[in-house]
């Protein structure tokens, strides 16, 4: 972290702190979205418990505020690589069980899996400027494909999304800390806005 | 001849053969190709293409490359672009593809003149792609969700060739299906982005020339969003009359993007939006309330709303909503104005008062009624009247005093402050100054200058000045503290508009100033028409009339006199506008001038009809500077001439009507044996010589030595005469006397002549009288004169020395130099001289004398009175005294009868000339 104390740099951080709170507030505001639809298309109930997904990470964590920065970033990221898998999987079961009837959803899908995308990248770019490097794809290690009956894989992905818009929250969280000014290396970064 | 048919042969045989070797060797199989096939070329760029015939061609139809002819869509293209390079292989270059028609072909000359074809290629020409530029993009959201980016960019010059455009896009670490555009070439739509992460954009654009990329853009697509405007707006009327409360929603999540707004309303029927101050509705919200309103006025809202940080697009604004807000009680009262009628009674006046109604803005609701309260200034205890009225006009009869008006207007509210108009008796203070009206920016703006008291309020009248309506008054009020308003009302343009000022004072209401204005001016819409009063020889005195004020359209700043001759320049006199009347100068006499007058207003000036007139040929007092000195003159001749006849009358007579001496009765006739017995010289006779018949006379001259044969008293009125010539000339010898006046009877008789008859006593002359006829009368007998030179007397000889001449002519000439001459005094003097002598001579030879005499003008003056006096008394005399016949009397001429005297029996003629002097 102490690394990135350029003002380039600062400004770049700060940047990807700022929109990286705006897209997770955006992420889970979509999430919330798809959440309603996928309950009503794949024809299930929204009170409806789900136990906890296997290979999903938790958002929930004791200490949260006692992390480092780092530690928070590399937490995000596994997170969300881990979302990206499940949510390409999701994408497809969809596509295999619904065809294109029910483009909106695949649609909806699609756009939160590219923002779980594009959250990741902000997280990479994050921990590039801390020196830190973000580590390969294969050290957070991919979900293992689960042969699921239908109805699991209907449960797993309301887990998925449910869990999603947690981090989501997280996420804000998570980077609204990184981008004050004395865990940061720059006091330039100001209060960032809450999703 | 049968080389010639061997020749026809071996063509067709030609052409059968590359025929048939066409056919055999497949559909489509020539004797030859060209490289490149159908290419596509650099518009500009060289080009060269070659033509290779087939082997088996060679020897089947003998064509070789030399014999290849290139064409460029039928045209021949120069030999000079032909290279051969084998016998099979021929090429062509273009050195400027844009030059290149399509399809180029190459051809050969079967048998040296049957061109055949035998390959041709499509060739292109066009332009590789420019790099595309200016590329932007913008994310129009179309719903909560769908946010689609369209991006467009300057496709650049057209390259004439199919040019593919892709607009390519990538995170990065993720790269997405490329953008194609339908049926546009500068523009893409891709249907969904994601914000919050850098997209890198860019468009290639392709052709079979090449490929060209436009420089990337980088962005955020929230930072170019153009989100849909609020929906849902609804407008409330709050709790106060001045607030409406507004209240929308967003269509785009806080999480996308937090927005700022723009609030705009009006009035109904206002066009000229007003905004909310942005700071006020910089923040994220769905409800605003607008302050500062007007009571009781319907307003329209409308919301637009953009990206809190005003990064990206404003939203389009959003649908209109209207909202009223409550009634307030009016802000101010009426205005209040009068017009007072005194001339139905002395004692009492017909007021009308007047007020307007108050504006909407003013009114602040729905004004129920309006209480007038008219309370007399000068009796404080009597009650003031209150009038409740709906109409704005209130008309009351009131003795004559001050008073106080008051007025209020009601509405459910409450009631408006009164307005008050004190009525006074006169409007006795002080006017406003300088007051002054002019138009500006459609209005007409009225500017004064305040009096020196404190002004409570102005009220301004107004009317329009037409010749065909009255002027019926309008009014506004204006406060105090103003010194110019404009008219507020219906103001037309070209209309003349009084405009009277009037200062209302705490204490009464001022004198008003009026001042006259146009909110437009026009050219008049007629001309004045010209006449004239009066033309003179070099001046013209013109006339015309003012136009009406309907015609004038502003104000007449000036005339304008044209006036020109039929050939001649046209020639401009400006007059002034208050004058109706302009004398022109300098113009030629008899000459038709045509003029026209033209009235000017600010904007220009029309003309009247032309008139026409001609100048005199003699000017004023010319005539009778002419005529009264002619008319004088020639009265000054004709009495010069009547005095100088008056005066030679008996040489005029002599002239025109001599007194012929009738020889019948005269002496010598009644004496002479040879006078018929038959003449009869009765008084009739003398009618048948009137005046002026005689053209000559001739003068019987006869020396009378016996004057003893008048009687004394006969001669006694000629003493007098005799005695005065004899006091102041003395007494003549006698010699020359008889000369002039030989007969002092006849020198009585004729006393204005000064003539002097010759001395006949030696000579007795006869004249021959020629007679012309006079009028009808037969002409009378010629008398010649006698030539005799018989003497009759003795003293014959002696007049003839004194006369200095012894024949007639001489005696004639002497006659006629004193008749002609009256300034030659030394010719005259000697008549008086003579005539003295003669008197004195008559005296005592007056016998026997008889004479013509014709006196002078000066012994005419000498003599006159004596005539007037003798002549009376002396001819019944004379008359009595020649009773016997032997006296001719004398023929009345003119009053002056001339005497002829009676001639004594002793002097006779020796010899008559036979016929001579008979009368006929």
């Amino acid at each position: 972290m102490a690394a990135a104390d350029s003002p380039s740099a600062t400004l770049r951080r700060r940047d990807l702190c700022s929109r990286g709170i705006r897209l997770a507030g955006k992420m889970r505001s979509d999430v919330i979205d798809l959440l309603d639809t996928y309950v009503e298309r794949q024809g299930l109930d929204a009170s409806a418990s789900v136990a906890v997904v296997e290979g999903v990470p938790a958002a929930a964590v004791e200490h949260w505020d006692e992390q480092s920065g780092t530690q928070r970033l590399l937490e995000n990221l596994a997170a969300y690589r881990t979302f990206r898998t499940l949510l390409a999987q999701m994408l497809e079961e969809q596509r295999e069980q619904l065809g294109e009837a029910d483009a909106g959803l695949g649609r909806a899908l699609a756009a939160v899996l590219l923002q779980v995308s594009a959250f990741a990248y902000h997280l990479e770019e994050l921990l590039r400027l801390e020196s830190r490097g973000a580590p390969s794809e294969e050290e957070a290690g991919p979900p293992q494909p689960l042969h699921l009956g239908l109805f699991e894989r209907k449960l797993r992905g309301l887990g998925v999304l449910r869990e999603l818009a947690q981090w989501a929250v997280r996420s804000a969280r998570d980077l609204r800390q990184l981008a004050k000014p004395s865990l940061g290396s720059s006091s330039a970064l100001s209060t960032a806005e809450s999703p | 001849m049968f080389s010639g048919w061997n020749w026809v042969a071996c063509g067709l045989y030609l052409l059968l053969s590359i025929s048939s070797f066409e056919v055999s060797g497949g559909l489509v199989q020539s004797c030859g190709h060209i490289i490149p096939e159908s290419p596509v070329l650099a518009l500009g760029s060289n080009f060269t293409a070659l033509c290779i015939l087939n082997e088996s061609c060679l020897d089947f139809g003998n064509i070789y490359a030399h014999q290849i002819i290139w064409k460029t869509k039928n045209r021949v293209v120069p030999k000079e672009q032909y290279r051969e390079i084998n016998r099979t292989v021929s090429s062509v270059t273009f050195n400027d593809t844009s030059s290149l028609a399509t399809p180029l072909t190459c051809n050969v000359l079967a048998d040296g003149q049957i061109e055949q074809n035998i390959y041709g290629i499509t060739v292109t020409v066009g332009l590789p792609p420019e790099k595309p530029k200016n590329l932007s993009c913008i994310v129009n959201q179309l719903s909560k969700l769908t946010y689609p980016m369209t991006c467009t960019w300057n496709p650049g010059r057209p390259t004439f060739l199919d040019t593919r455009f892709v607009l390519k896009h990538r995170w990065p670490q993720e790269n997405f299906p490329d953008c194609i555009p339908k049926d546009v070439n500068n523009s893409c739509t891709i249907n969904d982005v994601q914000f919050f992460v850098n997209l890198e954009l860019w468009v290639e654009a392709a052709n079979a020339l090449g490929k060209a990329e436009s420089d990337p853009l980088v962005l955020d697509p929230i930072e170019i969003v153009k989100p849909l405007p609020p929906h849902n707006l609804s407008v409330k009327s709050g709790l106060l009359p001045t607030v409406l409360k507004l209240s929308w929603d967003n269509r785009i999540s806080g999480a996308v993007m937090k927005l700022k707004f723009n609030i705009r309303y009006r009035i109904v029927g206002d066009t000229d939006w007003m905004q909310v101050p942005p700071e006020d509705t910089a923040s994220p919200r769905t409800s605003f309330s607008v302050q500062g309103l007007r009571p009781y006025t319907e307003y329209v809202f409308s919301i637009r709303c953009i990206r809190e940080d005003g990064v990206g697009y404003w939203s389009d604004w959003s649908e209109e909503k209207t909202g009223v807000t409550t009634e307030d009680e009016p802000s101010k009262g009426p205005s209040i104005w009068r017009i007072i009628d005194a001339s139905h009674s002395s004692a009492s006046w017909i007021v009308h008062l007047m007020w307007k109604a108050l504006e909407p803005s003013e009114a602040n609701g729905v004004i129920l009624q309006y209480e007038v309260t008219v309370r007399p200034k000068s009796s404080l205890s009597s009650p003031p009247e209150k009038y409740s009225v709906n109409t704005t006009n209130l008309t009351l009869k009131l003795p004559n005093g001050t008073y106080e008006v008051s007025v209020i207007a009601r509405n459910k509210e409450g009631a408006s402050p009164p307005s008050v108009l004190l009525i006074p008796a006169s409007n006795s203070k002080a006017p406003v100054k300088n007051l002054r009206a002019l138009p500006k920016d459609g209005k007409l703006w009225v500017e004064w200058t305040a009096p020196n008291s404190y002004v409570l309020k102005y009220v301004i009248e107004w009317c329009l000045v037409s010749n065909s309506s009255d002027c019926i008054i309008e009014w506004q009020s204006e406060p105090g503290n103003v010194q110019e308003t404009y008219l507020k009302g219906d103001i037309k343009p070209f209309k003349c508009y009084l405009i009277t000022v009037y200062p209302l004072y705490d204490d009464g209401q001022g004198s008003g100033l009026s001042v006259k204005a146009y909110l437009q001016q026009d050219r008049p819409s007629k001309g004045p028409t010209v006449q004239t009063k009066k033309v003179g020889k070099a001046e013209a005195v013109l006339t015309w009339n003012h136009l009406t004020v309907d015609e004038q359209n502003g104000f007449i700043r000036s005339y304008v006199i044209l006036y020109k001759t039929v050939d001649g320049r046209e020639t401009a006199v400006t007059v002034d506008p208050s004058k109706t009347e302009y004398t022109l100068s300098s113009l030629t006499s008899d000459t038709l001038y045509t003029v026209r007058m033209m009235a000017y207003t600010d904007e220009g000036g029309r003309s009247g009809p032309d008139f026409t007139f001609t100048t005199q040929k003699f000017g004023k007092g010319e005539i009778e500077a002419i005529v009264v000195p002619v008319c004088l003159a020639f009265l000054l001749i004709v009495l010069l001439g009547v005095l100088f006849c008056f005066n030679k009358r008996d040489l005029i007579k002599k002239h025109i009507w001599p007194i012929v001496p009738d020889p019948s009765k005269s002496n010598i006739a009644q004496w002479s044996p040879q006078v018929p017995a038959k003449h009869n010289f009765s008084s009739k006779d003398d009618h048948m010589y009137p005046e002026g018949s005689f053209t000559d006379v001739s003068v019987v001259e006869i020396e009378a030595d016996d004057k003893k044969s008048f009687s004394e008293q006969d001669l006694k009125p000629f003493d007098l005469l005799k005695k005065e010539k004899s006091t102041s000339e003395g007494h003549s010898s006698g010699i020359g006397g008889s000369s002039c006046m030989s007969s002092p009877r006849q020198s009585v008789s004729d006393s204005d002549e000064g003539e002097t008859t010759q001395n006949t006593s030696s000579t007795v002359q006869y004249s021959t009288v020629v007679l012309n006829g006079y009028r009808d009368q037969t002409p009378v007998q010629v008398f010649s004169r006698s030539e005799s030179t018989q003497p009759l007397l003795d003293s014959e000889e002696r007049s003839e020395d004194h006369a200095g001449g012894g024949d007639s002519s001489a005696l004639r000439q002497q006659y006629f130099k004193q008749n002609g001459g009256q300034d030659e005094a030394d010719t005259d003097r000697p008549c008086f001289e003579r005539r003295k002598q003669i008197t004195s001579v008559n005296e005592r030879d007056l016998v026997g004398f008889a004479q013509l005499q014709i006196l002078d003008q000066s012994s005419q003056l000498l003599g006159l009175e004596l005539e007037k006096n003798t002549r009376e008394a002396a001819l019944p005399d004379i008359l009595q005294t020649n009773t016997e016949g032997q006296t001719v009397r004398p023929e009345a001429v003119g009053g002056n009868p001339l005497l002829v005297d009676e001639m004594p029996k002793s002097y006779l003629p020796q010899t008559v000339r036979q016929g001579g002097y008979m009368p006929q």
